[in-house]
């Protein structure tokens, strides 16, 4: 175990800025970097791991500043999205490459494989070149080559991305036990919104090499800072529609097809806003027309997804607002329909810069908070 | 009949000598209606990219025939089937820019400059490509370059549209939004198309009906939902569907009121007779050895059912998958609520009959579908 | 591949059988020159029945030249040696100096470093002609005519560029992820260098080592400018067959016939990795 600290880290390609950011990693952490591609995540694994440089700010392992010290003195362990394996080695040297370095023994080399290749099931394979290894079996070499070290620091740049749905989900339940086997601080880059909830002590969401929310998987998913982030977390997709609050009698409120959704918190002060309203499919149940603040709609179709089934309705005004259901639960017919809106789950964004706006908050205030 | 698109009968394709080669596809018997969206499904070496290829054109057919529209085709050159295809590889031509790249399809149609511009336009608006039409395909991105080929292979006026993984660079946001816009293209124009994954969720999004493929055999050919219910197979049964099935080897032990199920670590299943059917009793007192599968979403808590330990609980959001270990195996649950369980606590759990798939010990072959019964 | 109907074979047939011959004529036409007397070679009309001689070949390992005119004598085998020594030595210098070379330019993108790369290449486009002369005066001037240490500088102009060019695309073709994974586990630069990327781009380096063979093997100007008989390899030692009293074809044939053998022997053992190579090389280069 370890700490990590970036600070102010700036790395550019071809005068292009592609990194902008400063990062605290705990001891034991394991924190997971979440971004669509090109946010900058496999770059800061790199400048972590000291294979790349960046052109300001230092990287401090364990509180030791490690920027002008080469790749194979930091000690860190890394797992690659295409996993990198070493073609022309067989399995047992892919993975040993960690150990050679350090002049162990030939004894303490093949105890140390043996050790990490059972416990990732490959230690019947390890005689086998990359090219006879199942995509499977390639990346838990690849994940065994950088754990047979025992690195304090564990780098593990999207090591599912390339295996089918099955083995990620397996792998995704086996992960958690053996990362905290290791006792490792680990960096996860994913684009996988699940696996990132699921992995991550924290979630660091990343954007055009910028840091824009870090926090506990919960915090992401239930108050994501920006649009973009809520847009990036669920599946299906939030529903995300346009409103402008009116003042009412109790507090703002929004108007959906003729029908009032109270925004719970919020006064006056967002009131002729321009807004985005966004409400998670899952927040969204069938109800009767008489019920209170129901929302007429038109169901148009309903598919299954995975163990869930999501309805797509229209408003009056031909928005789409998707709904979702535990798999089973009865649906509504097609046609004419109702909808409630659980209001307390509502996320209310700021059409302009796409912050969350939060509730018994002066926006004004919120404005001059610099990114 | 005459709204069968496509028919295979008896499809062998070995790789190198017929009979000594390698046997990629396997018998393969297959009809696509008009208008029906199909999807291959399998892992990769299932025969599934080659099961394309031989409609296409680009592979030889070993044995059997292959008709479209009537017609055999399977001697025919490519150029004659009037098949459109969209490669995993991109193969967009260099010299071209993704407009014109897309526009090459229709060359031989002898729209008008207009009409072809409309429909370019059209096309990467659904592709939202169109801000590098003007491009060359070695300056954008591979996910750009596959939208491109898709494109390219959509705009066609083809009897067959086949489509082989023509998703898997682009973004999951990105794919999720096309998979329906793409649906809906194909519908729309009442075009018939073959999709080839090893996607499940692109195939249940966008496919009629699903071939599931494996080791060079048609495990089964049905729609989405039937292959979720009904799975021929315990092959089928734990390939499709996310997360996948649970199973465990049980032993059989029928009595006229009671039937159990015998797990690994002593663990016991205990039902009533009456909660099965006769021809299933009957079935399962043939059998000693048999695979139960159990979804996740079906396993239920129970206080007082059979125990399992906690080994990993994941929030995601708007549901909890718990991984419990269980009969010498793992179970997975899914939840939709937060779930307080801390990882190596006890959880009882409750598996109802109506929610097992029962599969033959040898052979794999379904025995009994849990929902059937109920 | 496509189903072939009868006549497509025939005809894919006959065309293969007319590329074959086209290629190979002048080559088996050479092997059976080389079995037979000037008088047969020259004989009207021209005749492939003949009585087989192993003459031409005992006079090019004797080193004794039997003509109308009288006994030569010729250095043959002498230059057969200088042809193997001077490949070999080339090759092996070009291969040490180009192939760290190659992987710097492959890996490390610096200001300039394409500029760079592509003179050494463009030494490849200048005739050599115009090199020789001003060549010719410094290497008397440094003394170094007429020496094998000489030769073998100037041999780097035909094998440096060329191994240069196939290996870096070679070395461009490793993902750089697998070389950062190797110093991440712990191994220094040059160990990467040595245990990751040599054996992968080796393929690579095999090709463009026998291809710079087969050029250094036959190059003829630079030897026939800047050695005298003593250094000169079999390409220019040929010349010798030209005397005063004719050409001497059936020796001729022989001389070809025995300084193809080593490079063709090479080839057909490495066609694979040419062909690899090459195109690769061509395709990255």
């Amino acid at each position: 175990m370890t700490t990590l600290q970036l600070k102010n880290i700036v790395k550019r390609y071809k005068g292009q800025t592609v990194l902008d950011l400063s990062l605290d990693v705990a001891d034991g952490e394991r924190l997971v970097l979440f971004g669509p591609s090109g946010a900058g995540k496999t770059v800061l694994l790199r400048l972590v791991a000291g294979v790349i440089d960046p052109d300001e700010g230092r990287v401090l392992i364990g509180g030791e500043d490690m920027t002008d010290v080469d790749a194979e003195h930091r000690g860190v362990g890394m797992a690659f999205q295409n996993f990198a394996l070493f073609p022309h080695m067989s399995a047992f040297d892919n993975i040993a490459s960690a150990l050679t370095a350090r002049r162990f023994s030939k004894e303490a080399i093949a105890a140390g494989v043996e050790k990490v290749a059972r416990l990732l099931k490959i230690d019947h394979v390890l005689s086998h070149h990359p090219k006879a290894l199942s995509n499977g079996q390639k990346q838990r070499t690849a994940l065994a080559r950088a754990l047979v070290g025992s690195p304090p620091l564990l780098l593990l740049d999207d090591p599912l991305r390339n295996v089918d749905a099955k083995l990620r989900f397996e792998m995704r339940l086996e992960l958690p036990r053996l990362l905290a086997a290791q006792g490792a601080t680990v960096i996860y880059v994913t684009q996988d919104y699940k696996e990132a909830m699921a992995l991550g002590d924290r979630i660091a969401v990343m954007f055009e090499g910028q840091l824009r929310q870090i926090g506990t998987p919960a915090d992401i998913y239930d108050t994501p800072a920006e649009l973009e982030i809520a847009r990036l977390f669920g599946d299906p997709t939030i529903n995300l529609l346009d409103v402008v609050p009116q003042r009412g009698p109790d507090g703002a409120f929004a108007e959906l097809s003729g029908v009032r959704l109270r925004l719970p918190g919020f006064g006056p002060e967002i009131v002729g806003r321009a807004c985005v309203l966004g409400v998670r499919p899952e927040n969204i149940t069938f109800t009767e027309a008489s019920a209170v603040g129901a929302i007429p709609v038109t169901v148009e179709a309903e598919t299954p997804l995975n163990e869930k089934t999501v309805t797509l309705t229209l408003t009056a005004r031909r928005r789409e607002i998707l709904v979702s259901r535990p798999a089973g639960m009865p649906g509504p017919q097609a046609g004419p329909a109702h909808l409630a809106v659980n209001s307390r789950a509502t996320l209310l964004f700021d059409k302009g810069s796409g912050r969350l706006m939060r509730p018994s908050e002066p926006a004004s205030k919120r404005n001059g908070e610099a990114a | 009949m005459t709204d069968i698109a496509l028919l295979l009968k008896d499809v062998d394709k070995f790789y190198g000598p017929i009979d000594y080669g390698v046997h990629a596809v396997k018998k393969l018997s297959m009809d696509v209606r008009k208008g029906e969206i199909i999807a291959l499904l399998g892992s990769s070496g299932c025969g599934k990219t080659s099961t394309l290829r031989m409609i296409a054109g680009f592979e030889a057919v070993s044995r059997g025939r292959i008709s479209l529209g009537g017609r055999e085709i399977q001697t025919f050159p490519p150029v004659r089937r009037n098949v459109a295809m969209a490669f995993e590889g991109y193969s967009l031509y260099p010299p071209l820019t993704v407009r014109e790249n897309i526009a090459f399809a229709l060359k031989a149609s002898k729209l008008s400059q207009s009409t072809v511009d409309e429909k370019v336009a059209s096309i990467a608006r659904l592709l939202e490509i169109e801000d590098i039409l003007g491009r060359y395909p070695s300056s954008i991105s591979g996910g750009q370059q596959q939208r491109a080929s898709l494109g390219r292979a959509l705009i066609r006026d083809a009897s067959l549209h086949l489509l082989d993984e023509p998703m898997g660079q682009l973004e999951p946001q990105l794919r999720a939004v096309l998979r329906g816009r793409i649906k809906h293209y194909i519908k729309e124009r009442g075009l018939t198309a073959i999709l080839v994954t090893h996607d499940q969720t692109e195939a249940n999004a966008l496919a009629d009906r699903i071939a599931v493929m494996e080791g060079g055999v048609l495990q089964q050919f049905d729609t989405p939902q039937r292959i979720k219910e009904r799975p021929a197979n315990l092959f089928t049964g734990t390939f499709v569907g996310e997360p996948p099935m649970n199973v465990f080897e049980a032993s059989v032990n029928a009595s006229e009121s009671r039937l159990a199920f015998g797990l690994k670590e002593g663990i016991r299943l205990e039902y009533a007779a009456s909660d099965f059917s006769h021809a299933v009793r009957d079935a399962l007192r043939k059998r000693q050895r048999v695979v139960l599968g159990v979804r996740p979403y079906a396993v239920k808590r129970s206080a007082d059912g059979v125990t399992g330990r906690v080994a990993v609980n994941q929030w995601l959001g708007d549901q909890t998958h718990i991984a419990a270990d269980f009969a010498g195996g793992t179970l997975v649950l899914v939840e939709h609520d937060r779930a307080r369980l801390e990882v190596g606590q006890p959880i009882g759990i409750r598996l109802e009959p109506a929610s097992l798939h029962v599969f033959d010990g040898e052979s794999g072959d379904a025995i009994s579908h849990g929902e059937e019964l109920a | 591949m496509e189903a072939m109907s009868p006549l497509e074979r025939v005809l894919r047939g006959i065309a293969l059988t007319l590329v074959v011959v086209f290629f190979m004529f002048p080559i088996v036409w050479i092997f059976l020159m080389s079995f037979q007397t000037n008088e047969t070679i020259l004989r009207i009309p021209p005749s492939i029945v003949f009585t087989p001689t192993l003459d031409n070949y005992a006079a090019l390992i004797t080193g004794k030249l039997q003509t109308a005119a009288g006994t030569l004598d010729i250095a043959f085998m002498r230059n057969l040696g200088n042809s193997v020594f001077l490949s070999v030595v080339s090759v092996a210098v070009a291969l040490a100096l180009g192939v760290p070379a190659a992987y710097a330019f492959a890996r490390h993108k610096f200001r300039g470093s394409e500029d760079i790369a592509f003179t050494l290449l463009s030494f490849r486009f200048a005739p050599p002609l115009l090199v020789l002369l001003p060549l010719t005066q410094y290497f008397q001037w440094l003394g170094l005519s007429n020496t094998y240490f000489g030769l073998i500088w100037v041999y780097q102009l035909i094998c440096l560029p060329l191994i240069l060019w196939i290996v870096r695309g070679y070395f461009e073709d490793i993902s750089a992820d697998v070389e950062y994974a190797y110093r991440i586990a712990g191994h220094s630069w040059f160990s990467t260098f040595r245990k990751i990327a040599l054996p992968l781009a080796g393929p690579g380096i095999a090709a463009a080592g026998l291809l710079a063979f087969i050029f250094a093997w036959n190059n003829f100007v630079f030897a026939l400018v800047l050695a005298s008989a003593d250094k000169q390899p079999v390409t220019v030692g040929a010349l010798a067959f030209v005397t005063a009293s004719g050409i001497q074809y059936g020796q001729i044939a022989a001389a070809i016939v025995l300084s193809i053998t080593p490079t063709l022997a090479l080839a057909l053992y490495a066609q694979r990795y040419l062909v690899e190579g090459l195109s690769l090389g061509a395709v990255k280069g």
